[in-house]
């Protein structure tokens, strides 16, 4: 459920298709998102899912799989 | 036309020009001071700033964080009522430690860029220190403004747009640059637009700052006339008797052909631009062997392991005069340089040339 909910938002943030995007896709070398994209998509994660997520880890949030499991162990 | 002061919140510098911070001992204290008592905005930049430290091989962030509280301290003194900004990237490591030392040391603004700062607000919360993102793109000025609005349920007191013609490390793709897609004007617009937004939501004005390529007075004019605020200026300020750099450093930049400033890459990752020495024609085929880490940058923006050069190293090198090894960033307007002179000669052209637009 998680991971379907963040592929949605992926897919939408970086105008990918949602075939494109695995637990294992890196966001910045597959996707080909820059910093930019990457600190727009964790706000947009962020008040989806509606919580806050400190600086210093979203920084280490580098594939989807990061994205889902931080999620799922913060929900 | 007529000279507006430059109004950061509280802050008012009678002119509206701020001297850009130029890394690893190119603006310190003396710069800084000097620009701030001609009525602009002296700028330290952090990188680095405690190089020739005695323990600076040994302990580079002790002998930095000293350095940088030291040149504060000075500038705010030798500055009278001036206003001393600081400089500093966001890629670089212990950010917090730096920024901290700054607002003890009595910092009146902070200036950052080379990625978000997206942490900064925190740490000048319930201080008086303004805070000014860099940005290079429209892009970047949403982002930073709608995390800092979002997160923090504040905003900029300043931004700084860094165009295509700016020095030291560009926000722009190397393409981009290299066939003329960016121009400086477009996104001041563009950012202008944006933040209105903010400032009636914040009830408070945003002054938009732009940086590179401006030379002369005439250049400001243009510019505010476009509805910039200020204008921010690093080059001119190297050829002057206050610049904190070597003198072989400085002389290295006169009389220089538009063919001898390059882009060049960096371990950084963003492209640069320089004069083109030894160094930037023996990086074009091969690495510069890395002796030493100061472990400066965080590290997903520098591997240490696959990079052309050491960026301190080669920075360090520069300032202290090894101008054919060292790394001399500069803008695109650096081959104007033709001679030294002093901070104020520098500050009465310019602002003739205002008057005069």
């Amino acid at each position: 459920m998680i991971f379907e909910k963040v592929v949605e938002l992926i897919a939408n943030e970086l105008s990918v298709s949602k075939e494109e995007i695995k637990m294992e896709t890196h966001l910045q070398n597959d996707l080909g998102a820059d910093s930019l994209d990457a600190v727009e998509l964790i706000m947009t994660v962020e008040e989806e899912f509606d919580l806050s997520i400190p600086d210093d880890l979203a920084q280490g949030l580098k594939t989807v799989g990061d994205i889902v499991r931080y999620l799922e162990a913060n929900k | 036309m007529e000279i507006k002061p430059l109004k950061i919140g509280d802050l008012v510098a009678e002119l509206p020009i701020i001297q850009g911070g130029m890394g690893v001992g190119i603006s310190r204290s003396r710069l800084a001071a000097a620009v701030a008592n001609e009525g602009g905005i002296g700028v330290i930049s952090s990188a680095q700033i405690g190089y020739d430290e005695e323990d600076f091989n040994k302990n580079p962030l002790t002998a930095n964080i000293r350095a940088l509280k030291n040149h504060i301290i000075k500038a705010k003194k030798d500055a009278k009522k001036g206003i001393i900004g600081l400089n500093i990237m966001v890629a670089l490591n212990n950010y917090e430690e730096y920024v901290k030392a700054a607002i003890e040391a009595g910092i009146d603004l902070i200036i950052s860029g080379a990625g978000l700062p997206t942490g900064l607000p925190i740490l000048v919360k319930n201080t008086k220190v303004k805070i000014a993102p860099i940005v290079s793109s429209l892009k970047a000025c949403k982002t930073i403004l709608k995390l800092w609005d979002r997160k923090y349920e504040t905003t900029a007191d300043l931004v700084v747009i860094e165009g295509p013609k700016a020095g030291g490390h560009l926000g722009f793709l190397l393409e981009d640059l290299e066939n003329n897609n960016v121009e400086l004007d477009q996104i001041l617009v563009e950012v202008l637009e944006e933040v209105k937004q903010y400032e009636s939501k914040y009830n408070k004005e945003i002054p938009v700052v732009v940086a590179g390529g401006i030379y002369t007075g005439t250049d400001i004019g243009k510019f505010m006339n476009l509805g910039a605020s200020g204008v921010q200026m690093a080059t001119r300020f190297i050829a002057t008797y206050e610049c904190d750099a070597h003198e072989n450093y400085k002389q290295a930049f006169l009389n220089r052909t538009k063919d001898e400033i390059e882009l060049v890459k960096s371990p950084v990752g963003m492209p640069g631009r320089a004069i083109v020495n030894k160094l930037v024609q023996t990086i074009k085929h091969e690495k510069v062997k890395v002796r030493k880490c100061y472990d400066c940058l965080k590290r997903d923006h520098c591997d240490r392991v696959n990079i052309p050069y050491c960026i301190t190293n080669k920075l360090i090198e520069a300032a202290e005069g090894d101008v054919d090894n060292g790394l001399l960033f500069c803008g695109e307007n650096a081959y104007r340089l033709k001679k030294i002179v002093s901070v104020k000669e520098i500050i009465d052209e310019l602002k003739d040339e205002m008057l005069a637009y």
